[in-house]
């Protein structure tokens, strides 16, 4: 088997007691294509499955120590085991054996004496079967990490791609900031377009509304390099807050950068619209400090 | 009497050490009859039972089921003829690879 393929074979642990039977069913299934590894004792056995988690489990019921029922009943009660399949390997006769086995969660039985064709065709079938489940598992994982890439995406409307990060990373978890409503210190920057009205007034409106756009472009630029937060844009105003929905250092020093920024990468802007419709126009910014009450408030929808 | 195990191919590589482990179990069951064991009998004649026809020696399953009777019942007799059969057929089985 190359070194590809065994990395990729489906993997089968096999704890017995006796070697020779271990042997026996290691070779049917390495002739399967699968890999088999033995242990003799139901402590091994748990330690290699918490270690490294086979594909599926050969279990005999008789042996000394640990009984294969108990060791059954424990990787079923726990979270990170609970899916391999179990195959018990009990004898022919024992019925009782087979009623203790469906108690203590196993998948499958096998008789002893273990006739090939049957083993071979119990371990294909709960192989296809989880398959089939760890393919359902990493549809679902797509799933939930396209969901929050579309969160993300949706916040990125309102923040910069960084704390659009941070706000899908905390989601779920306990101190999600939108959980619960809270005060914080809040910086809001208000920032409108000066001689907007002239503008509009002069200007043709598919234009006016081009111009908004490189106008809306640049402030929100400066606003995302300093990781402040839109709150709202409505007309030609624009309202972005610092020091959330996270806590920064000197909010206000950032958002007085921001400002500036705003300023001189609209200056040359305002120079060029000047001179095209003989307007002037310009950014008037006010910034201000104070309490603020953070949350998620009306409609969940 | 002259005995024949047909055995597939492929377990050819896991007979020596099948027929070994066999001649270790005689040595373990007299050592259980002889202290009277009979769980530590029984644990044995259940593998035998197990191991003995999925590897193509069906009499070993059947020696297995007579010890393990015989362990259940306190038989000694029982017990001692089976060990004995069992210690004739190892000796003399002949094993034919299909």
């Amino acid at each position: 088997m190359s070194a590809m393929n065994e990395a990729q074979a489906f993997r089968v642990l096999v704890v017995d007691d006796d070697p020779d039977m271990g042997a026996y069913l290691a070779l049917l299934l390495k002739k399967e294509g699968m890999q088999a590894e033995i242990v003799e004792d139901g402590d091994s056995a748990m330690m290699r499955v918490m270690t490294d988690p086979p594909d599926l489990i050969l279990l005999d019921v008789m042996m000394a120590g640990v009984s294969g029922f108990e060791i059954c009943q424990r990787l079923k009660s726990e979270e990170g085991t609970a899916l391999i399949p179990i195959v018990l390997i009990t004898g022919l006769e024992d019925q009782e054996s087979r009623v203790r086995g469906i108690e203590s969660g196993a998948d499958d039985f096998l008789s002893k004496p273990v006739k090939r064709e049957e083993l071979v065709a119990r371990v294909k079938t709960l192989r296809r079967l989880h398959e089939t489940r760890k393919e359902l598992e990493s549809r679902r994982l797509a799933a939930e990490v396209e969901r929050k890439e579309a969160i993300r995406k949706t916040f990125s409307r309102y923040a910069s791609p960084r704390l659009a990060d941070r706000i899908v990373g905390d989601m779920g978890k306990s101190d999600d900031i939108f959980a619960k409503a809270h005060r914080a210190n809040v910086v809001a920057l208000f920032a409108d377009l000066r001689g907007f009205t002239r503008l509009t007034d002069r200007t043709e409106v598919g234009r006016v509304v081009e111009m908004l756009n490189e106008y809306f472009s640049i402030l929100s630029e400066a606003a995302y390099r300093h990781d402040a937060t839109i709150f709202n844009m409505a007309g030609d105003a624009l309202l972005v807050g610092f020091n959330v929905p996270f806590p920064q250092d000197e909010p206000a020093i950032l958002a007085y950068k921001c400002a500036r920024e705003m300023l001189t990468r609209f200056a040359p802007v305002a120079a060029r619209w000047e001179e095209e419709q003989r307007v002037a126009t310009g950014v008037g910014i006010g910034i201000c400090m104070g309490d603020t009450v953070i949350g998620n408030i009306g409609s969940p929808h | 009497m002259n005995y024949t195990a047909v055995v597939a191919k492929d377990l050819e590589d896991l007979i020596p050490v099948f027929i070994k482990n066999r001649n270790k179990e005689i040595d373990l069951l007299r050592a259980a009859l002889g202290s009277g064991d009979y769980e530590q009998l029984k644990q044995i004649s259940h593998r035998m039972k197990g191991v003995g026809n999925s590897y193509g020696f069906a009499p070993i399953s059947k020696f297995g089921k007579t010890i393990e009777d015989g362990a259940r019942t306190s038989d000694n007799a029982a017990i001692e003829a089976c060990i004995g059969d069992y210690v004739d057929y190892l000796q003399k089985v002949q094993v034919v690879y299909e």
